[in-house]
């Protein structure tokens, strides 16, 4: 088990000039697992294999304990991987396959079974063990690459979006799976996901990127309730959290169809407010006035589409059950929040004000 | 790319098959198998016929069915009575095989390398390999034979083996990088983070990855050196040492030509070449395809 | 590593001792069948009384037989004694692959006088006779004709210029003179005008190769051929005939005197045990042996003493070719002689087919004599190609100096070092065979003369090529004419084959297709079957009277058609094959390219209204390309120097017109007296085209 902190990593693609990471700094406590979350192409994957060692960073420094391997081979890092494609090897059966890593090491045969012993069952091997990975099912395979690390014992396990080919069921299955397996190993973990439910459920520590930065670092529900950018806040949540031009008068901040008490005053006037949609109640003395267009029935709650005003900014409210279907076409609806409840997002810089 | 057995159906019809249109199909491959087979045909005929020379005819019947020319053929014995076409049988299946092993094994590492590392002179490297296809070899084979003698290879199957599988590395560069290209990237990385060097990772991950490639490539070495006889009639000075192919040209002289030893001959050489192509056939497409020339 | 290196020189040392060690001798010769088996024999005697001496034998296949030669002596690994023909003697000699003879070894009296100036050479004997081969006349029945006018039918390779020079001579002309190409007269003429008449008038049958001649004369639909004693091990043998001196063409005119060709048995300089070898050749040639090897060789041996054999004077057949022999008019040796065939042949072809007048031919031929006898172009100063060299090294340091000096370089080479591990091995072989064979084999082409005795001479050869010799630039044999049709050799051969392999691969994907694996496997064949052989099979496929094409014709009522006769049908005989060998590949590129065409895809179409044909060229065809395309062009580059089709099957014919740039390197580096320069500069000239040619394909690509 081993903390890793990394240090200024710089990373610019040769040939394309691309700069795909801009300087990063983390810290990720030993026995954590830290989720790395952005849209494509934020370099969290980058970052990740910068981590296994698969790509050699610009300048900067790895350091996984106390080590430094920042130009170590992967092979010496001792880190596990769980790939996105799984990576089995196809000529080896799910015994080698689990097998490979500790030969390489030069395990004993003894201690290699023994370990196999002990994984399969957890991870429902124990009949699959001679089978060549072509005659697995996806959920199959995503148990295999994860027993092939799991036997490796490694002071860290690096997972590179393990879930993204697994069907939706099958997903939240396994998310619970691995959230389990971390509790139990206390092994540190760094995991890379596009998706912000694996990030929000798994996470101890969460890592927003964007573009080559860390948007905000911290456990996932304070990146979600003090979102420190408004891409941050824009990236959590679901439906996505409402973004509104507004300017501030006083502790009002108005803009067409709203007008929204502020827990303080701030010295800027051109701002976004964000509102998530569940943070809205319907009320007759309303603070946004929402024109109704359109309702997204779920059942236990429903997602009503509108504008603002006459024709302000869009805005999408979560009403609890089944209330958002009583609403008449075209009809209005007017809506309260909590001044705590109101982002305040610089409108230049995408900065949250506080 | 993934070849599915069943993407092979793909339906060019709409599913609105009738019968004429199936009874078409059918006469249209019969007329291509049978213009595939039919110059195959006249030479097995002439390989079994009594006589030793064509004729004319239609279908390809042997005149007077006899295994004389096979006889004939097949037991030649030199001087000291040793029985030549087999030593000859040996040389070739020696030296195509050992063409294959060695010709994959010169490839194998420098197609990886040019499918999986940036390196200086990698663009240039590919296209000087690829020019040396458009050199006509007329001009290069008594600069061959020069260098040969001054390694001291001639008249061994040791350097025919290595000029066999020296010319023909550069195909089976072209080939086996882009089999190495089609293997996920992840297979090797995984294999690097579960504790393998880089060179590792290539022998225990990549290249059992592409061995229906690998098997492809060596089946194309094994036949040039198979077939080949220009070289090796030029190379070898001993009855002993000969190859099938060159054995085979004897039979075509100066004045006139023993035909039905020929197609008898030409029969026995091919026969190999058939049955791995039927071995491998499902491989040749695929290995073909996923490899090969896809540039 | 240091046993290795113990082992090479322990191996090196073995070699050279070997080589050097007396009591040995090799022999090589290019013998087959009877004459093999009696010569094997003799050698089995000569063992027996040399015992402890090391006795070899190779026999060569003649296709290879002298290039191996020339190839071989000079480096020490050829033969002690060989056995060719006496007219290569003068070439082998300025090559340095024969030496005069021991006088020890020449006994002058054994052989018939005449024999021994042919092989003579600045007054010094370089070969012992072993055999005599010329043409004669194969009878069958009892009569013997008084004139060749007299007989009603005679089957011979009368387009031939080696079967054709009895009746040039009898018609009192000659094919060389001196120097001088000699086939240009009146009695020239005369000979030509009096085949063609022949031809014409179904006497002598068309296009007549040695297999149509064995036929027609064993089946008796002639009682008369012209050949020579080679022609015999094929026949019948419960055949009667004999063989008799080719009489005159009209009862007491000149006698058709054959040409004489001496087989020899020659002396390799600095042989590995002179002496040996002097005992070899003596008794290759003692009258004991030549007993055997005209009794169990069938050989009309040169030996006065074997003919006192009773049962060799007294064979018919070794009879009459002795005394046809006795006529006969040895080859002259000169290399006039060597570049006359080719020309003659073509122009005797060219009459029989009724092209042109004989005049005219002979015109042609003399041009095209000239074209391969022309001087060597002269010295040039190599100071100032040096100096290029040079100048190229000086700017390739400079390059070099200034990119070691370049830190973003060097930083480069060296993140590239651990793949220079993977491609070392690969680069070092591939430029040692494939490389340096390839920038000598360049080299060489701004050179001229014969190996071992070029000279430098700048860009002479380019020169001569580019202005197709001074001749007219499109003329037939001219580089522009022969490019011209490598163009469309290539692109008749490509685009078939792509239409065929797809069209093949699209029938073969269909869904539910029944005997599909059948179908697969034999469509499959043709590229299994080592391509020379199914060269040679559609050359006698498409024979004018054996082959099977012609056959299928005629049953199904369509004139039979001399394939090799004219351009198109020759080029199209050529481009079948081609076809034939080449399509396999591409119908399974093409499987395997349609195997990844999603499913998908064309059932959107399907859906969005598109027909059948509209699919196939607006998605499955545009989804193909990417795979085809490097197919595509590959197919392009080893068709555009596909030796082997056209060699083998129309081998130029007719007249060199469908002779494609390879081929026609060919000729000149083996069959016109070994031009390595000029064929070299051809292949130079290959080269360029094609490095321009997939230059420009890749730069519309990059356009597009």
């Amino acid at each position: 088990m081993a903390a890793v902190s990394i240090r200024q990593i710089k990373k610019t693609y040769p040939g394309t000039g691309l700069t795909i990471l801009k300087g990063i700094d983390l810290t990720i406590p030993d026995g954590s697992l830290t989720v790395l979350v952005g849209p494509s192409g934020c370099g969290k994957s980058t970052l990740l294999r910068t981590l296994a060692g698969l790509e050699k960073p610009d300048s900067g420094e790895v350091r996984i304990g106390d080590r430094d391997v920042t130009t170590l081979e992967p092979r010496d890092r001792d880190i596990a991987m769980v790939f996105q494609s799984y990576a089995l090897y196809p000529h080896l059966t799910v015994r080698e396959n689990l097998a490979f890593g500790l030969k390489l090491r030069g395990t004993p045969q003894a201690d290699i079974d023994a370990r196999i012993a002990e994984v399969a069952p957890q991870l429902k091997l124990d009949e699959l063990l001679e089978r060549l990975p072509r005659a697995l099912s996806g959920g199959q395979r995503q148990r295999v690459a994860m027993g092939r690390a799991i036997v490796r014992r490694p002071s860290l396990f690096l997972f590179d979006e393990p879930l993204s080919n697994l069907d939706a069921a099958l997903r939240g299955e396994v998310r619970v799976e691995i959230r389990r397996l971390h509790e139990k190993l206390g092994a540190t973990m760094v995991y890379v996901t596009h998706d912000q439910v694996e990030a929000m459920t798994l996470a101890d520590q969460l890592v927003v990127l964007n573009g080559g930065v860390i948007e905000q670092a911290g456990p996932p529900l304070e990146v979600y309730g003090k979102p420190k950018t408004r891409f941050v806040a824009s990236f959590l949540g679901m439906p996505p959290m409402n973004f509104i031009d507004a300017t501030i008068e006083g502790r009002v901040a108005r803009a067409p169809g709203l007008s929204v008490q502020l827990p303080k005053s701030f010295d800027v006037r051109d701002v976004t407010i964000g509102i998530r949609p569940q943070d809205v109640r319907p009320n007759e003395e309303a603070a946004l006035d929402l024109r109704f267009e359109l309702v997204e029935g779920l059942g236990f709650e429903s997602h009503v589409h509108g504008r603002l005003g006459d024709d302000g900014a869009p805005f999408i409210a979560r009403l609890e059950g089944d209330e958002g279907r009583k609403i008449p076409k075209w009809g209005k609806l007017g809506l309260s929040v909590s001044p705590t409840d109101v982002h305040v997002f610089d409108r230049a810089t995408g900065r949250a004000l506080s | 790319m993934t070849v599915k057995a069943s993407a092979n159906a793909i339906d060019e019809t709409g599913g609105r098959r009738t019968f004429l249109g199936e009874a078409l199909v059918h006469l249209a491959l019969i007329v291509a198998t049978i213009a595939a087979l039919y110059p195959v045909l006249w030479v097995i005929s002439l390989a079994f016929s009594r006589a030793s020379d064509p004729s004319a005819h239609v279908l390809p019947v042997p005149r007077g069915l006899s295994l004389e020319h096979f006889r004939a053929v097949t037991e030649t014995h030199d001087a000291a009575g040793r029985w030549l076409f087999g030593r000859q049988l040996a040389n070739s299946l020696v030296v195509s095989i050992a063409t294959a092993a060695v010709g994959i094994a010169i490839a194998t590492p420098a197609a990886y390398a040019l499918a999986r590392f940036r390196f200086v002179g990698k663009e240039r490297g590919v296209w000087l390999l690829m020019a040396t296809q458009m050199f006509p070899g007329v001009a290069t084979l008594v600069p061959l034979y020069l260098i040969l003698q001054g390694l001291h290879l001639l008249d061994s199957k040791a350097g025919l083996v290595l000029v066999y599988a020296t010319t023909s590395v550069p195909f089976c560069v072209m080939q086996l990088r882009s089999a190495f290209e089609s293997i996920p990237v992840d297979l090797e990385e995984a294999a690097m983070v579960d504790g393998a060097s880089r060179f590792q990772a290539f022998r225990m991950v990549a290249l059992p990855a592409a061995r229906p490639a690998i098997a492809v490539t060596a089946l194309f070495a094994f036949m040039s050196a198979w077939n080949e006889f220009i070289l090796a009639a030029t190379l070898l000075s001993r009855q002993e040492a000969f190859t099938l192919p060159v054995a085979l040209q004897r039979y075509v002289g100066e004045h006139g030509a023993a035909w039905g030893h020929f197609a008898a001959g030409a029969i026995i050489v091919s026969i190999p070449v058939m049955a791995l192509f039927y071995v491998a056939q499902r491989h040749i497409v695929s290995g073909l395809t996923s490899g090969g020339v896809k540039g | 590593m240091r046993h290795a290196l113990a082992l090479l020189v322990l191996l090196v040392t073995w070699f050279s001792a070997a080589r050097a060690s007396a009591g040995q001798v090799v022999v090589w010769h290019a013998y087959r069948e009877a004459e093999e088996r009696a010569l094997d024999k003799l050698l089995d005697e000569f063992r027996a009384a040399h015992p402890g001496a090391v006795v070899e034998s190779l026999a060569v296949p003649y296709g290879a037989y002298a290039s191996k030669l020339e190839a071989a002596i000079p480096h020490g690994h050829g033969p002690d004694v060989f056995i060719d023909a006496h007219e290569r003697l003068a070439d082998f000699r300025d090559r340095g692959l024969v030496a005069p003879l021991p006088l020890s070894v020449i006994d002058r009296t054994a052989f018939d006088e005449k024999l021994l100036p042919p092989l003579e050479l600045d007054g010094k004997l370089y070969a012992l006779p072993i055999a005599l081969k010329c043409l004669g006349l194969y009878l069958r029945g009892d009569a013997t004709p008084a004139s060749l006018d007299a007989l009603p039918s005679l089957a011979y390779e009368a387009a031939n210029a080696y079967a054709h020079a009895p009746l040039l001579h009898a018609f009192g002309g000659k094919m060389i003179e001196g120097d001088r190409y000699a086939f240009a007269d009146g009695p020239a003429e005369q000979s030509l005008s009096w085949v063609a008449a022949a031809v014409a008038k179904g006497k002598i049958p068309e296009e007549a190769s040695e297999a149509l001649i064995l036929q027609m004369f064993s089946a008796g639909t002639v009682n008369a051929a012209i050949s020579g004693p080679w022609f015999a091990a094929d026949l019948p043998r419960d055949l009667a005939y004999r063989v008799v001196p080719i009489p005159p063409v009209t009862p007491g005119g000149n006698k058709p005197r054959p040409f004489l060709t001496i087989e020899g048995a020659m002396l390799a300089p600095k042989p590995r045990d002179p002496e040996l070898a002097g005992e070899l050749l003596k008794f290759l040639v003692a009258p004991s042996s030549a007993i055997v090897r005209a009794r169990e060789g069938r050989q009309v041996v040169a030996t006065r003493a074997a003919w006192t054999d009773a049962a060799v004077a007294s064979d018919p057949f070794l009879r009459g070719f002795a005394d046809a022999a006795a006529e006969a008019i040895p080859m002259p040796t000169s290399v006039a002689m060597r570049a006359a065939w080719e020309p003659t042949t073509r122009a005797i072809q060219k009459v029989l087919r009724g092209d042109v007048t004989p005049r005219a031919a002979m015109a042609e031929a003399a041009r095209r004599y000239a074209d391969v006898t022309r001087p060597l172009p002269p010295r040039a100063d190599p100071r100032f190609a040096l100096f290029l060299v040079g100048l190229i090294a000086l700017f390739g340091a400079f390059a070099a100096v200034r990119a070691a000096r370049d830190p973003q370089f060097v930083r480069e080479v060296k993140g590239s070092v651990s793949a220079y591990a993977y491609v070392t091995h690969a680069v070092i072989v591939v430029t040692l065979l494939v490389g340096v064979p390839l920038i000598i084999g360049a080299a060489t082409s701004f050179f001229a003369g014969r190996s071992g005795d070029l000279h430098y001479v700048g860009l002479a050869n380019y020169w001569d090529i580019l202005r197709a010799r001074g001749g007219p630039l499109l003329a037939s044999g001219s580089f522009y004419a022969v490019l011209a049709v490598t163009i469309l050799w290539t692109v008749c051969n490509v685009v078939l084959h792509l239409v065929i392999g797809v069209a093949l691969a699209l029938l073969l994907s269909r869904p539910a297709l029944r005997l599909r694996g059948i179908y697969r496997v034999l469509l499959i064949v043709p590229w299994a079957v080592p391509s020379y052989v199914s060269a040679l099979a559609w050359k006698g496929m498409f024979h004018r009277q054996l082959g099977a094409v012609n056959a299928v014709l005629r049953a199904i009522g369509v004139e039979p058609v001399a394939w090799f006769s004219k351009f198109a049908t020759a080029f199209a005989a050529n481009v079948a094959t081609n076809v034939w060998l080449g399509f396999p590949f591409m119908m399974v590129v093409t499987l395997g390219a349609l195997a990844a065409v999603p499913r998908e895809v064309l059932e959107a179409a399907e859906v969005d209204g598109a027909t059948k044909w509209q699919r196939f060229w607006l998605v499955t065809f545009p989804l193909l390309r990417p795979t085809l395309a490097p197919a595509v062009v590959l197919g392009a580059v080893w068709t555009f120097n596909m030796f082997n089709v056209v060699f083998l099957v129309s081998g130029g014919e007719p007249d060199g017109r469908t002779e494609i740039l390879v081929s026609e390197a060919y000729r000149w580096a083996f069959n016109r007296q070994a031009q390595y320069g000029y064929a070299s500069a051809y292949a130079v000239l290959i080269f360029l085209l094609l490095v321009l040619a997939t230059r420009l394909l890749r730069a519309q690509k990059a356009a597009a």
